[in-house]
Order: structure tokens, then sequence, then C-alpha cells
């Protein structure tokens, strides 16, 4: 484990009880310029990891207490999004369809190739990127959301159905002068530059939502 | 009172009578009239007895001398009177003895006749009462017969069923009638029918009691094991009068041996088959992990070296790595070795036979699974060896099963053979043969090599680890094309000198 941890920064988490392999994996993506952290059990790597920790997990399917793939039924449950990479020494057909069906992203046989390990977690960390780019932008517009009045908010949802200024204007039996000013407030709160721009935002707010 | 007044009373009431009538009568006849007298004195005896009689001849006498016996109203008697009333004394006298004898005869009969009767009345009220007795003692024992809750029943000297308690006939669900005589016999489950009746013949042959575990039909089809237990009742000449029987539910302790008996089969079948392939998964596991990791370090210690400028440090550091992981895997190795090499196997006198038919057992429904036929050629009086018998049964087993895989995909009859002979009074051969389509010369030249498999499952241990079992008791193991085609792998163990 590098002593110059950032939880920032994203990191391998890597659970397996055999701590040689811990050290073996540690070593091996360490010289390649990852920051790596390493655990005996799921419990302690439940202990240390919290949401805000971007990275992903290297997972051991053979473990004390709870196995692998239980774990991720887990996680799974408890709407835990971290995308996780499997090992195992010997598995069979149906375990592997198993936990590929609930969202893994690789499954390795030890011992494993460094390329099999490299892309792997090449791909869990992209997966893991995206995911907590696209929360972020989602959670930005939330906030700028937040800061419109409900006359605000209104206006926003008729003009992004497509609605002219007139339209909403006798929808809302306001003039059209109000709404247009209603209107250019809420393009400067929001930060759109355009009605594309304020389109795709009103989306992303929507799919937002129906997610709680 | 019985020898004074009332004979006197007697006597002279009739006397009197007697008098008064013959006076009237006298009237009109000539020659003295003593015939009423006659009466008086049958009357006075009859009634009265032999005292009444007596003195009524008495009294009569008197009154007809003086009466009527010329001269009259005097006690005087003419000569001529005086036969006369001495024939009257004499009949009276005969008559009143006849009299009185006849009825004390005829008093003394009916008296015996009321003791008699007295008798049998109280004869009869003490039948009465004993049988009553018995009545009572009988519902009270059939009262307890029917309250025991167990199955009970009887049955005549010849073993024909004559009685079924309630609790019986309950549990069968049948009436008395439907149990009489030898339809006992069809509550009892087929396969054990014979059984009952041949242990029952033996016990009326005998005369001995009798008990064994039989399945008796219950009202809803099922079967219990049940307990029977019959006793003979002997009559006062010593012969039988008639058997009882009891049934004891014995069910749940027959599930529970069976339960028992089945775990300890799967026991040993897992303990044995697990063995082996438990073993060489933990083997495989265990040699895994550090060549997974000397794999990593590796790729670490290139990835080091590769880097610019290389980190000469952190290389070497992994390479220390690379050769601690191999220490390990290798350590794992020798410890495999040892397992079956550097220990002394714990051995005892065997017999080899007993070994294969416990597998013969043992393997039985899995032959039936795989539609093969297992036979076996064991010598008989077969020497016994020296050897720890789990190992040579996991050897055996190992064959075998190693044998009905090889038939798996053989179209052609199944069989697989194990034999067993002594050579030479110093060793014993052990071989066991399949009738599969045998193997090519590569597979031959190969199979004994640890972790050299043909099979999509195996661990490719099987085969050397039973070589390893086989010579460290100073035997050998090796295999040779069977004619017919298949296989025929056998060994040899020492006889014990």
């Amino acid at each position: 484990m590098s002593p110059q941890y950032d939880v920032e920064v994203a990191t391998v988490f890597v659970v397996d009880d055999d701590a040689s392999i811990c050290d073996g994996i540690c070593n091996l993506l360490e010289s390649m310029d990852l920051q790596v952290k390493t655990f005996g059990s799921t419990q302690e790597f439940l202990a240390h990891w919290n949401e805000d920790m971007p990275g992903c997990l290297v997972l051991d399917v053979r473990l004390p207490g709870m196995t692998g793939v239980e774990f991720q039924e887990y996680l799974v449950r408890s709407g835990i999004d971290i995308p996780i990479i499997f090992m195992t020494a010997h598995g069979d057909i149906p375990m592997v369809r198993k936990v590929m069906k609930s969202g893994a992203i690789e499954f390795l046989t030890k011992p494993f190739q460094q390329e099999e390990l490299l892309s792997g977690i090449t791909q869990a960390l992209e997966y893991d990127r995206t995911r907590r780019a696209k929360l972020a932008s989602a959670k930005s517009i939330l906030a700028r959301y937040e800061l419109l009045t409900a006359r605000e908010r209104e206006v926003m949802s008729l003009v992004t159905e497509g609605m002219l200024n007139k339209q909403v204007a006798a929808d809302l039996n306001l003039s059209e002068i109000t709404v247009k000013q209603h209107r250019g407030r809420v393009m400067e709160k929001m930060q759109a530059g355009s009605l594309a721009d304020h389109v795709r935002m009103a989306d992303q707010l929507n799919q937002l939502q129906n997610n709680r | 009172m019985k020898y004074g007044i009332r004979p006197t009373a007697v006597a002279v009431f009739f006397v009197y009578s007697a008098l008064l009538w013959t006076l009237l009568f006298q009237q009109g006849i000539s020659y003295p009239f003593v015939f009423l007298f006659f009466g008086a004195v049958i009357g006075s005896a009859w009634v009265g007895g032999t005292i009444a009689g007596f003195l009524s001849v008495i009294l009569s006498s008197v009154a007809i001398a003086y009466f009527f016996v010329p001269p009259i109203f005097c006690m005087q008697v003419d000569k001529a009177s005086k036969n006369y009333l001495i024939a009257y004394i004499i009949c009276s006298a005969a008559i009143s003895w006849a009299c009185s004898s006849r009825k004390r005869a005829e008093v003394l009969i009916r008296r015996s006749r009321d003791e008699l009767e007295e008798r049998v009345q109280e004869r009869t009220t003490e039948i009465l009462r004993s049988h009553e007795q018995i009545v009572e003692s009988e519902r009270q024992l059939r009262t307890l017969t029917e309250a025991i809750p167990q199955q009970i029943w009887r049955a005549n000297a010849d073993g024909m069923m004559e009685y079924c308690n309630q609790y019986l006939l309950d549990y069968v669900g049948r009436t008395a009638e439907e149990m009489q005589g030898d339809h006992f016999f069809s509550v009892i489950h087929d396969e054990d029918r014979d059984s009952l009746r041949e242990s029952w013949a033996n016990a009326l042959s005998s005369s001995t009691q009798f008990e064994g575990e039989w399945r008796i039909q219950a009202a809803d089809k099922k079967y219990r094991w049940f307990l029977i237990r019959s006793i003979p009742q002997f009559s006062g000449s010593g012969q039988i009068a008639r058997w009882y029987g009891i049934h004891i539910d014995i069910e749940e302790r027959r599930c529970a041996e069976q339960a028992l008996a089945q775990a300890q089969v799967e026991l040993s079948q897992q303990s044995r088959t697990l063995s082996m392939g438990e073993l060489a998964a933990s083997i495989a596991h265990e040699l895994n992990q550090p060549i997974t990791a000397v794999v990593t370090h590796a790729y670490a210690c290139r990835q080091w070296l590769a880097a610019d400028p290389p980190n000469l440090e952190r290389a070497n550091a992994t390479a220390e790595k690379i050769v601690q992981e191999s220490t390990r895997a290798s350590a794992v190795v020798a410890g495999v070795r040892g397992l079956f090499q550097g220990k002394e196997p714990a051995r005892e006198s065997t017999d080899i036979n007993r070994l294969v038919r416990n597998l013969v057992q043992l393997l039985r429904d899995e032959a039936i699974r795989r539609d093969v036929i297992v036979r076996t050629r064991l010598a008989a009086g077969l020497p016994h060896t020296l050897c720890d018998s789990v190992q040579i049964q996991q050897v055996l087993l190992n064959l075998a099963m190693n044998g009905m895989d090889a038939m798996a995909s053989t179209n052609g009859p199944r069989e697989l053979s194990i034999t067993s002979e002594s050579k030479d009074l110093r060793e014993i051969v052990i071989r066991v043969e399949d009738s599969g389509s045998g193997m090519d010369a590569e597979t031959t030249s190969r199979i004994f090599v640890p972790f050299f498999t043909t099979k999509s499952q195996g661990a490719g241990l099987g085969l050397s680890i039973s070589r390893s079992i086989i010579e460290a008791h100073d035997g050998k193991l090796w295999m040779t094309p069977r004619p017919a085609g298949g296989t025929v792998f056998q060994f040899t163990l020492p006889v014990m000198s």
C-alpha cells in the first residue's frame, strides 16, 4: 500500500484472504502507477470504504465468512454500485454466468495474465468514472434547479415541453413579456447556453427524480 | 305340648265327634255301630300322631264299652260282646299304628323334600352369584384390554384369531369379523407375511412364545413397524388353551435406526469419495495460490524494470517475493508427498475380500445408476494382509470408479469385475477389470503421472495417489489392456507372515 494514499484518486480495492495474492496484485498495480488498497476480508473493506471513494473492487470468490458471490449480492441489495472484478482458482460456468449477470466487469481465473487484469481494471475504473461524472452533473443541475422559484419552474417545464412563449403565457395566465422575463432568469440560473442545453438538463432532472 | 295336651285334645275331639254321630245313628241301627270310631282313631292317629291314636283307641274302647256294648250305660261287658270289643280294640290299635307310622313316614319324606328344596334353592343362589362375579370380572378384563392403548388379540390353540381389541380394530380399520381366523395376515406387509407365518407356525408347533418385528397396515393404508409378541396359555392338562398377542409400535425406533444406518453408509461413502476429490481440490488450491502470487510478482518485476528509469529497488524486492512464493509452492508439494510416503500407514490384519464386498455394497446404487453390472470372483480362504484398510478401500474405490467412468460411453455390456487370488502364498492379487473401450498408447504411458487426466472433472491424482498407497504397503499397482477390450488394473499386497 502506497503511503501517499489519496481518497480522491481512483483506487483499486483488492479483497483476498491470502496476503501473498494481495501483495502480488498490489505490487503489479503499483508498478503501473495505480493506487491500490488491500483487505483480508469484505468486512475490512466495508469498514474502510464509503460511497465517495472512486475506484473498483478486485474480489476473490473463496473468502472466509461471506463469499465473494454473496458479497456481490449484498452490494446489489444495498444499492451500492462499485464495479467488481472477480478472481478464483476454479470457477464453474454457472457461477461465472451468475456474477456477470449481476454486473461484474470481469471474471479472472488464477493465475491470470497481466493484460487480463489490466484490461478489467481499466474497464472498471472507466465505468466508475462515467457513473460518478453523470451523478455529479445531475447533482449540480439539481442544485441549480433548486434556486428557481415556483413560477420559474412552471415556466421551465412548459418551455422544455416545446411550448411557445405565447402558449405558456396563456396557460399560466400571464403576459408574454412576463413569461420572457421568467424564461431569461431560468436560463441564467440554470446556466443553459441554449434551448437544447435546457432540454437536456430537464431530461437529466427527470431521470434523477425517477431514480429516487 | 307335643306329647301332652295336643294329642289328648285331638283324641278327645275325634272320639267325641264319633260318639255324638254314632249316638245319632244308633237310633236306627240295632247292632253296635262302631265304624265312626275307626274313623276317629284314623283321624287322631293321622292328625295327632302315635300318642293321640293310642289315646283315641282307649277312649273309643271305653265309649263303646260304656254306650254300645250291652249292657249299655255301664262299663260291664257281657260275655258275648267281649270278643267283639277285643276285636275292636285290636283292629283299632292296628289301624292307629298303621296310620301313625304312615303319617310319620310321610312327614319324614315331606321334611326331607323340603330340606332338599331348600338346599337346591341355596345352591342356585350361590351359582347365580358366582356367575355374576365371573361376568363382572370378565367385563372388567375386557374393559381393561379395551382401555389399554395397545393392540391386543387372542387366538385359539390352532392359532386362529378369535378376538381383537378395539384399539387394534381401530388401527387396522376393520371389523372384528374381518380379522377372524386367517384374515389377520391380510394386514401384514406383503414382504413380511411369509416370515410372520413361518414364525407363527414354529411357535404353534413348539408351543413356545414368539416375537418379531413386522409391518402392519393401518386404516390409512400406510405401514408401521410393530414388535409382535405372542404368549401361549396352557390348560390344566398342559395343552395350549389359547394364545395372547400384543403389538408394540416401534416405527419411530425403526426410522431412527434406518436413518442412522443410512447416515453411516452415506458418511462412509462421502468420506471416501470426497477424501480423494477434496484432497485433489485442496492440493490444487494450495498450489494455485503461491503460483498466482509468483506470476503476478513476475509481471510486476518486468514492469518495474521496464519503467524509465527502471525502478531497480522495487524490482529487486519483487524478485525476492518471487523466491519466497516459489518456496511456498514447493513446500505444498513436499507436504503432499509426505502425506503418502513419509508416514508409516496404520496397519492391521485385514481380509481383502471383506473390503471388496463392502465396496460392492457401497457401489450398488452408483452401478445401477450407470447401468453397470458388478461381478466379484473372490478366492476362498484368502490369506490376510497387513494393511491400512481405509487406504486400501480408497484404492479399490478409485479403481472401481475409474472402471465405471471408462465404460460411460460403452454401448456393449458394462461389466465391472473384481477378482482376488493368492499367489504362491506370498502375496495376494486384486484385479479390477472394466469392459470399456480401453486406452490409447499415449494415455497408457501417462496414466500414473500426477495431474494427468482424461476426465473433464478429474484432478488427475487418483491413480498416482493409489499407486503411492500400494507402494507404501510394499505392493505394486499396474495396468494392462484387457484382451476382450477394456482395461485391467491390478495390485498386489504381501501376505501376513
